[in-house]
């Protein structure tokens, strides 16, 4: 294996999905970048997935530099490193009665953390997703709780609501939306968002990212919805309109990379969250992606 | 009523909505799932366009392929002031002509640029998209300043938009998604924020509405 | 990394390319600006960085007096380029000091100047005052290069160029006509060749004129490209990021600035609007005056000594002055009797930053102004804000009689939303209160000002119409209760590690500042919530009249200037 770009040993350590499992075809070779390495992966004649880091130069051999793979939520994962952690669970995932449905992967030039901060942000839903997940003059964040759990690693942003005119493909009319995130990985995050059909319980969105550099990104987004109204296509297109509004705003931010010095912007209270990401990815060490908060 | 075969994130469809929404005329979009579902180029897609390409559209039977086309199909039986696309007017449509000509060169460049960026259309060689953008705004930069100094504010002359401002104007507005800036393009940039302005404007995935103009100040009575 | 490059005066616009409602994207040296125009006409060049969470502000949007960022609606206003309103926190007052990074410019010659740390005044040039702006044309090369380029630039055989000592070049012909050219270094390898041509010229020769030159600009533009395209592209300027303020780290910060009153503003305009009212335009002496929000008052220090609080009336943008209004009240401590008789036309008054213990929310469907009297002014300027928004309200204005009405020409900008109510006794002002908040509602919010009497009473009326507490806004202009300071306590300050004794005759704030506390504090009656203070544990005897019952009820925080413990102890939060 070649010397690797990326020079963070967390980011090299994580697991992260870098194809949906029915987009990998038996006997078709397909290449794509992880933190700067090209790899490439296909899927043999046992029906086995097989990924390998695959150098320009060298072409790389699927036998010798082969990579781990794990199949999750309907992705497959690897990663560059020796994870010591399994991938984070999203247990509502095998429930019987919900739908699955991979919306798209797409490339944003921008860093992976920015994306995920956008992620967890409801402040701009009135600005960027305007009479769809939120509309003027109803733009006020209410206060949320923000936690950081020691134990299963990850933040969790609870009691969040906001004002949306058109909450999901199946919703009519203007409600109140229960939210709640999780940022269980430092480069993907999940959301729990309450649904008109059931109160009981929640739809999931979470999108996972592949850094494809420090300013690039590949994002996968998994929806896993108690609709049963709509068909895959309407709920897919759904979610892509909604991700085609933030693109431009993410693409129009600058630094690229996400700064963790607090002083580099100016947060309020309903970047709770957000504030807490930042603070996470500082406590370990993260450099990839970010600009570190000067020592 | 008409059929467009459509897709959220295409500029080529939004070129159509727009100029709908511009006419009120009245349309049902028919949702094709060109990605990551590649639907377009689904035998069933292709029995309806050949070139397995988005947008269509199906007016009561008459199946058209081609934004540029479809434009001027719409706009010739459905503008009855025959000013987006001034059927008497030869100059003009030899002008009109041009720009759509134009207008097709930009989705090979600066859309091809965007589908290799977001969505991973690896065979695009995305340098020389990005420089064949460039060139194509130069020349229209170029074009537009003279206009503004003519007391124009549209790609062809008169004191209306054309199709031909429609058929440019998706690309422009998305090429910063191809990493195509526009900050070298003044005079572009004035007439997107003209052309959002237009009534009836509409906007899509990756666009933004301008703010008001100058004049009208709104005042709500109690 | 600074560079003596970014003390100099570069042209980064044509003013043509400024028009009204638009923003310019612009760079210079590696940092980009957003630059806009307001409607007055004034040219902003800002940082292209929202200080919240970095978004270009090129993609935002120009009202006319405010820009907008695209990303979460944070409003900046024009010159200050400070915020001035937060939508996610609707209730909030932003905090004065978040403002966005501003370079020098100027206006001069048809182009548009700016300098990341430009000095002083932008050299002249000679014998360009009546000239042609010409096209500009971008470049992908250095700026060294292109001006080399230009040694090089002639339109008829005449033409001879020289190097100027700012770094322009200058292409004259034997007829006297001549070419100016400065670049704009946009980054390493990338400038922009603004040129100015000697002789102003109209009509078909101007087009022609122009047309030449963007032709042979663009032949020099192609042949200079290809000499860099040869060369190894230098590595792109990394402008600075700037931090912001440390007190902007934690929101919200308590401010511990004192009562203090370091502007001083001449009054440029003094009239009466009504009768008894005058109105009085403050205009900066030097220097910008700082960021308002609708419902913000200033400290006026009065030459007796007296210090009074006055609502700004301005719209938004309006920000090269604060026009406020004062009634005559003879019977006051001579505050107001001061400003009649004696303030006249160019005296210079020193004042206090605005501060805002009246915000607005913007996030109402629907929006009621009640005001009484002088109460009015802090409500013009919260209607103009929505007005400008295109947001719904009904404003609610009770006079004696027509030349009490102050304000006309503001208050006709209201059109079809206002309602003066002239000469009705407290009964009749009651009924048409009553009648006026009849339909409490989701997301509709009502905004008093007015004597004592009149809030009390509409209060009153709201609470009994069903109208939440958090939807009734106040300003009491002053206090009437009668204060009651005869009881002795200690007050724990709980970050300060601190524990005081208040005695008797003296205020929490007196105590706190003889102890080195230093605590805003603006009418010292109680009325303004300059002074407010949270409190962890403790009772209190309220006696302002800032506090809404509920917040008095909930007992979290305190006005220090009047309210006292009942309990021995309180401890604060300080
Ligand atoms: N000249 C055609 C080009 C249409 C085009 O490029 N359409 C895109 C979608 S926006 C497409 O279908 N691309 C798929 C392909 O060309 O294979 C037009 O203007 O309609
Ligand atoms: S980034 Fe500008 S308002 Fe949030
Ligand atoms: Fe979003």
């Amino acid at each position: 294996m070649s010397i690797l770009k990326c020079s963070d040993p967390i980011a090299l350590n994580l697991w992260y999905a870098i194809a949906p499992l029915d987009e990998v075809l038996i006997g078709e070779t397909a290449q794509t970048i992880l933190l700067e390495q090209p790899i490439a992966y296909t899927r043999n004649h046992t029906g086995e997935i097989v990924a390998w880091v695959h150098d320009v130069a060298s072409g790389g051999n699927p036998e010798t530099d082969r990579l781990p793979i794990k199949e999750r939520y309907g992705y497959f994962w690897t990663s560059l490193g020796t994870p010591d952690a399994d991938i984070f669970p999203i247990p509502e995932y095998d429930e019987q009665d919900r739908r699955n449905i991979h919306a798209a992967s797409f490339g944003v030039n921008v860093s992976a953390p920015r994306l995920v901060e956008n992620f967890l942000d409801m402040g701009h839903f009135p600005y960027v997703h305007t009479d769809i997940l939120g509309a003027e003059p109803h733009t006020e964040v209410k206060e949320y709780f923000v936690e950081v759990s020691k134990e299963r690693d990850e933040i969790l942003a609870t009691n969040c609501k906001f004002w949306q005119p058109m909450a999901a493909a199946v919703a009519s009319g203007g409600m109140d939306v229960d939210y709640v995130y999780r940022v269980p990985h430092p480069y993907s995050a999940v959301l729990y968002k309450s649904n008109p059909t059931d109160p009981e319980r929640m739809d999931v969105i979470a999108i996972f990212i592949q850094p494809t550099s420090q300013e690039t990104l590949r994002v996968h987004m998994l929806l896993s919805l108690l609709d049963e109204s709509n068909d895959d296509i309407s709920i897919r297109l759904f979610q892509q309109t909604i991700f085609g509004q933030d693109k431009p705003i993410l693409e129009n931010q600058y630094p690229k990379r996400l700064p963790l010095d607090p002083r580099a912007e100016t947060p309020i209270r309903a970047d709770k969250s957000a504030i807490a990401y930042r603070r996470w990815l500082s406590d370990k060490g993260i450099t990839y992606g970010v600009i570190p908060a000067a020592a | 009523m008409i059929k467009l075969y459509d897709y959220e994130l295409s500029g080529n469809c939004y070129k159509l909505r727009l100029l709908m929404s511009f006419l009120g005329v009245e349309y049902e979009s028919k949702l094709i799932d060109f990605y990551p579902g590649n639907q377009h180029k689904s035998e069933g897609f292709r029995q309806i366009n050949p070139l397995g390409q988005l947008p269509v559209v199906d007016d009561d039977g008459l199946v058209l392929r081609d934004a540029q086309a479809i434009l001027v199909y719409l706009a010739s039986k459905y503008d009855a002031s025959g000013k987006w696309y001034p059927r008497d007017n030869p100059a003009l449509l030899g002008q009109i002509s041009q720009w759509l000509a134009f207008a097709d060169g930009i989705t090979a460049t600066a859309s091809a640029a965007r589908l290799h960026d977001a969505l991973f259309y690896t065979q695009i060689d995305v340098d020389a998209a990005r420089a064949g953008a460039n060139t194509l705004f130069r020349i229209l930069d170029e074009h537009l300043y003279f206009a503004e100094e003519a007391g124009q504010d549209w790609i062809c002359p008169g004191d209306h938009p054309t199709i031909a401002d429609i058929a440019c104007f998706p690309y422009i507005m998305l090429s910063e998604e191809g990493g195509v800036s526009r900050m070298d393009y003044p005079a572009i940039r004035r007439w997107c924020d003209r052309f959002k302005r237009i009534p009836g404007f509409t906007v899509m995935s990756g666009v933004f509405p301008a703010g008001p103009a100058v004049s009208g100040s709104i005042v709500s009575a109690a | 990394m600074t560079t003596d490059l970014q003390s100099n005066w570069y042209p980064i616009a044509s003013s043509s390319d400024l028009p009204k409602r638009h923003v310019y994207q612009a760079q210079l040296l590696g940092r980009e600006f957003a630059v806009w125009r307001a409607d007055d006409g004034y040219v902003n060049v800002w940082e292209n960085r929202c200080l919240h969470r970095g978004v270009r502000l090129s993609i935002g949007i120009n009202n006319g007096t405010e820009l907008r960022c695209q990303y979460h609606g944070w409003r900046y206003a024009n010159r200050t380029a400070g915020c001035t309103y937060i939508p996610a926190h609707p209730a909030d007052a932003p905090a004065r000091t978040i403002c966005n990074n501003t370079y020098p410019a100027q206006e001069a010659y048809g182009l548009v100047w700016a300098g990341e740390l430009a000095v002083g005044e932008l050299p002249a040039i000679d014998g360009f005052e009546s000239a042609t702006v010409l096209r500009p044309v971008p470049i992908m090369a250095p700026q060294k290069m292109v001006n080399q380029a230009l040694l090089g630039y002639a339109w008829d055989d005449t033409c001879e160029s020289a190097e100027n000592s700012d770094g322009s070049v200058t292409i004259t012909a034997t007829d006297g006509s001549a070419v100016r050219v400065f670049v704009q270094p946009v980054d390493s390898n990338h400038s922009v060749a603004r040129a100015l041509y000697n002789r102003k010229v109209a009509g078909e020769e101007r087009i022609a004129l122009l047309k030449r030159h963007s032709w042979l600009m663009q032949e020099l533009r192609d042949r200079t490209e290809t000499q860099a395209a040869r060369q190894e592209t230098p590595a792109p300027y990394e402008p600075v990021i700037a931090k912001v303020s440390e007190d902007l780290v934690d929101i919200p910060a308590i401010s511990v600035d004192g009562r203090k009153a370091d502007l001083r503003v001449q009054v440029a305009r003094k009239e009466m609007t009504a009768d008894g009212i005058a109105s009085l335009r403050l205009e900066a002496i030097k220097d910008q005056l700082p960021t308002f929000q609708p419902g913000a008052h200033i400290d006026v220090h009065l030459p007796n000594g007296l210090v009074r609080q006055y609502s700004v009336t301005n719209g938004p943008g309006e920000t090269d002055h604060y026009t406020i209004g004062v009634k005559r009240e003879p019977d006051s401590r001579g505050g107001s009797v001061a400003i009649h008789d004696t303030v006249g036309e160019g005296d210079v008054l020193a004042i206090s930053a605005p501060r805002n213990n009246f915000p607005l929310r913007r996030d109402a469907v629907h929006t009621i102004f009640i005001a009484g009297g002088i109460g009015v002014t802090p409500l013009i300027a919260m209607a103009r804000a929505l007005n400008a928004q295109g947001l719904e309200f009904e404003f609610h204005y009770f006079v004696q009689s027509d030349d009490h009405v102050a304000f006309k020409r503001e208050l006709s900008e209201f059109e079809g939303a206002l309602n003066i109510h002239k000469g009705q006794s407290p009964k009749e002002t009651g009924e048409t209160l009553t009648e006026v908040l009849a339909n409490p509602g989701y997301a509709r919010h009502v905004y008093i000002c007015g004597p004592g009497p009149m809030l009390e009473a509409t209060r009153q009326i709201a609470a009994d119409k069903g109208w939440a507490d958090e939807a009734v806004h106040f300003e009491y202009f002053k206090n009437t209760t009668e204060l009651d300071d005869s009881n002795s306590f200690e007050i724990d300050l709980a970050r300060s590690a601190m524990t005081l004794t208040v005695p008797a005759g003296k205020s929490i704030l007196d105590v706190l500042r003889e102890n080195g506390i230093n605590m805003s504090s603006s009418c010292e009656q109680g009325a303004c919530g300059t002074c407010r203070c949270g409190v962890i544990e403790g009772d209190v005897i309220h006696q302002d009249v800032y506090l809404s019952d509920g917040e008095k009820a909930e007992g979290r925080s305190i006005m220090t200037c009047v309210s006292r413990a009942a309990s021995n102890r309180l401890i604060l939060d300080i």
